[in-house]
């Protein structure tokens, strides 16, 4: 009986510890969110084999849980960032400049997403940046809980506490699948200010 | 030492196996549930349908882009045995066609570039050359037509285009 114990308790902790395992390094329980982990250009991680059959399973499950329904890489690719440029994990109690140059491809966006990889639960309407925002030109948006007073270009954070961003590259031009690093300009992410001091 | 090696190969072994098991179903069962979800708010079978505007409101499945419009058919092959004809309508500016099976594997996609595109999807198991058709690696999934539509005004412009897209049974 002590045996059977035995064997039974070792069957259940191994079949738990290798289903965490799982969850944890696939990305399928809280923390990193991100869609991949195959580039880093500038702080923006992403992988081009999104979408694909050729992705590892652990990209799979990844992408399964925070960006099902994405395309393969020919079509869209996708970066993710969740931190500012001195390293601090996004918030929404501090007010972020995010900046930068067109990119190479027919479109492009910035999306903001909370920490369940949704939209962030508000009515304010300002979602995301888009190519046509930017017309061409380095571009600058603010990041903020609130709507910059003079009226500039804002993607709201309001109830979104520990915020992403993920960038879309839409029909990247020739050459940027071969030479991602070279041909993405990775926008910049500097924090201006946080609520009471915080962050 | 060696009465506790049996026990820990044991653990070992249902370790690597459940591992393994995760990771090989998460995609379909997460893939399940989005494709429930979809149905219960009204996505047809076998049939596009526009969805709302993009909000935190009206978002379904995580990440969506607010920019895009998304007309949606959850396909079963096992409803239409001689395959569907998938149609998305001509639209200026970006559009595209993409198939996803069970597993999330986005196995098809067509570019619109203004044009009328045309799809014949087959079963699993079905072989074909002709040139417009694709054989689905499962029998349900998911059709996707993604619609540029940044702007309300843009949106209202794809809600009649759309009214053109056809997913319907051969």
């Amino acid at each position: 009986m002590r045996k059977v114990l035995v064997y039974l308790s070792a069957a259940l902790i191994g079949t738990g510890i290798g289903a965490w395992s799982a969850l944890d390094m696939a990305g399928l329980i809280a923390g990193d969110r991100r869609t991949g982990a195959g580039i880093d250009i500038g702080g923006w991680v992403g992988d081009l084999s999104v979408g694909s059959a050729d992705a590892d399973p652990y990209l799979r499950a990844r992408i399964a849980r925070h960006g099902l329904l994405a395309l393969a890489k020919s079509e869209a690719i996708y970066f993710t960032r969740d931190r500012d440029d001195a390293g601090t994990p996004f918030s929404e109690q501090c007010r972020y400049r995010l900046s930068g140059e067109g990119q190479p491809a027919l479109w492009w966006s910035i999306t903001l997403y909370d920490d369940r990889s949704f939209l962030p639960d508000n009515t304010d309407g300002a979602l995301s940046f888009d190519a046509s925002g930017a017309d061409g030109k380095p571009w600058s948006v603010t990041i903020s809980p609130a709507r910059p007073a003079d009226g500039s270009p804002w993607i709201s954070s309001r109830n979104a506490g520990r915020f992403d961003l993920t960038m879309r590259i839409y029909v990247p031009d020739a050459g940027v699948l071969e030479r991602p690093a070279e041909m993405i300009h990775p926008p910049k992410v500097e924090k201006l200010d946080c609520a009471g001091g915080a962050g | 030492m060696n009465k506790w090696l049996a026990p820990l190969l044991v653990a070992l072994v249902c370790a690597a196996a459940s591992h393994a098991a995760v990771l090989h179903f998460a995609p379909s069962v997460i893939m399940g549930r989005a494709l429930d979800k979809m149905a219960a708010r009204g996505t047809p079978v076998n049939g596009f349908s526009l969805g709302p505007r993009t909000t935190p409101q009206t978002q379904t499945v995580v990440r969506p882009s607010p920019d895009m419009a998304y007309s949606a058919c959850l396909f079963d092959l096992a409803k239409a045995p001689r395959g569907l004809r998938v149609r998305m309508n001509a639209t200026p500016g970006y559009a595209s066609l993409s198939f996803f099976d069970a597993r999330t594997n986005n196995f098809l996609t067509v570019r619109g570039n203004g044009e009328t595109r045309e799809v014949i999807l087959l079963p699993p198991g079905s072989s074909t050359t002709v040139p417009d058709t694709a054989v689905a690696p499962s029998t349900t999934g998911v059709i996707l037509i993604r619609r540029l539509a940044p702007t309300a005004q843009d949106y209202a412009k794809v809600t009649e285009l759309a009214r053109e897209d056809g997913c319907d049974a051969i």
